[in-house]
């Protein structure tokens, strides 16, 4: 049994050809169902984004299995494989962990570190889980990456710190305020920057948003643009100021617009309450000197994209950091697919038990007339003693992570037992025979949820 | 031996809140507050046992005092902590707790009570007092850390204290709520002692000494117009955010200073 991915990214092809193996618009359902449809894959999942389309299989064949893959993202997004080809990567096994892995954790992504990835990737494993195609390696392939992903978020700064200017300002105001919830924010002048940030600063909580132009329709048509703003007239601006706590300012003034003077004059009108001011206007809007004043935090675009770009050498500095936890947690998986190597031993062990339980068990009442009640109580008893017999032989042979150990154990166990007459399953991700609930083995939390 | 445990414990919490905030990691902050939450229990268990042992809470003596002040202030930081869910400020407050801790721990003061204070008033007067000092250490801390960020985002250099400290709003209310139980608590420990001053026999002559002049007292009232002024008239005349934070800081010295050197070498009114 083999772990197989497929893909198209980001980093392989360009948005044209991603947007032609874009999963989502005909609902990934279908594809897993169509995937399922095709011998090849014994399991399946679909990871597709805006930036990647994946596919990640559970083959017995390598090779075959890789040929297939490559032929359905072809055939079900109609494009020739020579199309493809060039721009696909294939990796298997570990190398596909390691990379999916590295997925969740944002490493891979377009902008380092960014969140949504990993509900994305949680997303395609439920559709998976959903359509049935998933099963016990993909289960703990895609669990696996999750706690990888949360463990880079949470152990490393990898996703810290705003990346964009406008999310840089809600995430000063956030700091300085706290809650947004009843902030309220005065946009000055109605360019597109100004715009997308009120957006931004309203998605937070802001609960007012007033919109302050030149021209009073300009203004009106601003704030119904931004949805729930107000529009106020030129003549205003002072009231404004003194009732916002966030003023963005994006004029085409040649001079600065708020001079130092005029905001001490509305920072004692609001009994010096802090004043966030954004000004993302070049040229500036406001004059430097108003970030003099006590409580006013004056940002002009250049302080923003400097912390973008601070930001984004801090998110590059948590890259070794985080590449050695995905790193740690590729060994764990390893650790767990290597013990998955001793499951047909397992597995023959067991029907060998089972055999001999059964032969005696119909021996017996063949020869005796028990009673339906006191059948049932001797197959629980039996039962039972062959689960608690098996038991720490099964755990024993699940911790042995060296293949040559395995085998050897496989031979010894064949060799003793008579295990021979059993043919033995074919790969590690056969299931396990049912088992009741005294055997706790790893593989139960492999299950789907 | 008993007397060290609470100090180890609050010295390893010490260690952990700062770890804590270096690196983030949740498992370390949990161990931190854990670590702390021992250290309150141990140090509960030791003022019990001394409770048991003299027939009434240890703080006659300055050094005493200083024990059920920690002791106090342990368990208001945690409530804070607990309501806030913030644990950055853990490693100032236990920087404090662990400093203060030490004078008691390695120079335990004889507890000895004077009839003097055989007064259910006095009990009130020094627990209240006790308490509101707690509550302006705790103040002082987040005022310092207010401070901190602030500098940090007036100067657009976004750095270590950006990311771990709560808002400059959060950590400004919760500086204010801070003074304000505090200056409760201090105006009914200084009337009650008035009171109880008022009341006692005049033939101890630390009762005679009990005036404005003396420097305990004085200093004691030095605070409460500090606190009163932070309270009332600060922010009506637009000192909010900074200054605040600045007179907090303030004001915490001024009750340390009275509160460690004054009651253990200057004050003749309050040497018991």
């Amino acid at each position: 049994m083999h772990l197989l991915l497929i893909g198209v990214s980001h980093r392989t092809a360009p948005i044209e050809l991603r947007e032609r193996f874009d999963f989502q618009t005909r609902g990934v359902e279908g594809a897993l169902r169509a995937l399922a449809a095709r011998d090849a894959a014994r399991e399946a999942v679909v990871l597709s984004t805006c930036n990647r389309a994946e596919l990640y299989a559970a083959c017995d064949e390598r090779d075959a299995g890789r040929q297939d893959l490559v032929r359905f993202l072809a055939e079900y997004h109609g494009v020739g494989v020579d199309l493809v080809a060039p721009h696909l990567y294939e990796l298997a096994d570990l190398d596909a962990a390691r990379h999916l892995f590295r997925v969740a954790a944002g490493l891979d992504s377009l902008v380092v570190g960014e969140p949504q990835i990993l509900g994305q990737v949680k997303a395609a494993h439920s559709a998976a889980a959903a359509a049935e195609t998933s099963g016990p390696l993909l289960n703990r392939l895609f669990h696996a990456s999750f706690g990888a992903g949360k463990r880079v978020r949470s152990e490393t700064g990898l996703g810290s710190g705003a990346v964009s200017i406008s999310f840089a300002a809600v995430s000063l105001a956030r700091k300085i305020f706290g809650d947004l919830t009843d902030r309220s924010v005065v946009v000055v002048g109605a360019g597109e920057m100004g715009k997308l940030t009120a957006r931004h600063m309203k998605a937070q909580g802001a609960h007012h948003v007033t919109i302050v132009s030149r021209s009073m329709a300009h203004a009106a048509r601003t704030a119904e643009a931004i949805g729930g703003a107000s529009a106020a007239p030129w003549d205003d601006l002072d009231a404004a100021l003194g009732g916002g706590d966030i003023v963005i300012t994006a004029t085409g003034a040649a001079a600065p617009i708020l001079t130092k003077a005029r905001i001490e004059a509305t920072m004692r009108s609001r009994r010096n309450r802090p004043l966030f001011i954004i000004d993302i206007a070049v040229p500036r809007d406001v004059e430097a000197a108003a970030g003099e004043i006590e409580q006013v935090f004056l940002y002009n675009i250049d302080d923003l994209q400097a912390t973008v770009r601070e930001n984004l050498a801090r998110r590059a500095g948590e890259v070794a950091h985080a590449e050695s936890i995905v790193g740690e947690e590729v060994e764990k998986f390893a650790l767990w697919v290597r013990s998955r190597g001793a499951v047909p031993t397992i597995v023959a062990l067991r029907q060998h038990f089972e055999s001999v339980r059964h032969a005696e068990l119909e021996r017996l009442l063949k020869l005796s007339s028990l009673p339906a009640e006191a059948r049932e109580r001797v197959d629980d008893i039996t039962r039972l003693i062959v689960e608690k017999l098996l038991l720490t032989p099964t755990e024993q042979l699940k911790s042995v992570g060296d293949q040559e150990i395995v085998g050897a154990y496989h031979e010894a166990l064949t060799h003793l037992f008579g295990l021979g007459a059993h043919p033995r399953p074919a790969g590690p991700a056969d299931v396990e025979p049912e088992r009741p609930k005294v055997v706790d083995g790893s593989f139960n939390r492999t299950t789907r949820r | 031996m008993m007397r060290f445990v609470p100090l180890a414990l609050y010295a390893a919490a010490l260690a952990a809140y700062v770890w804590h905030f270096a690196v983030r990691h949740a498992a370390v902050g949990r161990a931190a507050t854990t670590l702390l939450v021992a250290g309150a229990f141990a140090h509960t268990f030791l003022i019990g046992m001394q409770t048991m042992e003299f027939g009434h809470v240890p703080f006659a003596s300055p050094t005493s005092a200083i024990s059920t002040f920690v002791w106090l202030l342990a368990l208001a930081y945690l409530y804070t902590e607990m309501t806030t869910d913030e644990r950055a400020m853990g490693a100032l407050i236990l920087l404090l707790i662990v400093a203060l801790q030490s004078i008691p721990t390695l120079q335990p003061g004889v507890e000895e009570r004077a009839a003097v204070l055989e007064s259910p008033l006095f009990g009130v007067h020094v627990s209240s007092l006790l308490f509101a000092y707690a509550s302006f250490a705790l103040a002082c801390v987040i005022g310092i850390t207010y401070v901190l960020l602030f500098k940090e985002i007036k100067a657009k250099h976004l750095g270590f204290f950006y990311a771990r400290l709560p808002s400059l709003q959060v950590l400004d209310s919760m500086n204010q709520r801070a003074i304000v139980v505090g200056w409760v608590f201090l105006t009914i420990g200084l009337v009650v002692g008035a009171v109880w001053a008022s009341q006692a026999p005049t033939t101890d002559p630390r009762v005679q000494a009990m005036q404005v002049q003396d420097p305990k007292i004085f200093v004691a009232l030095v605070c409460w117009a500090v606190y009163s002024f932070e309270v009332f008239a600060a922010r009506r005349i637009g000192w909010g955010g900074r200054r605040t934070a600045y007179l907090s800081a303030v004001g915490f010295a001024i009750v340390l200073l009275n509160f460690v050197p004054i009651s253990y070498f200057l004050t003749r009114s309050h040497n018991f």
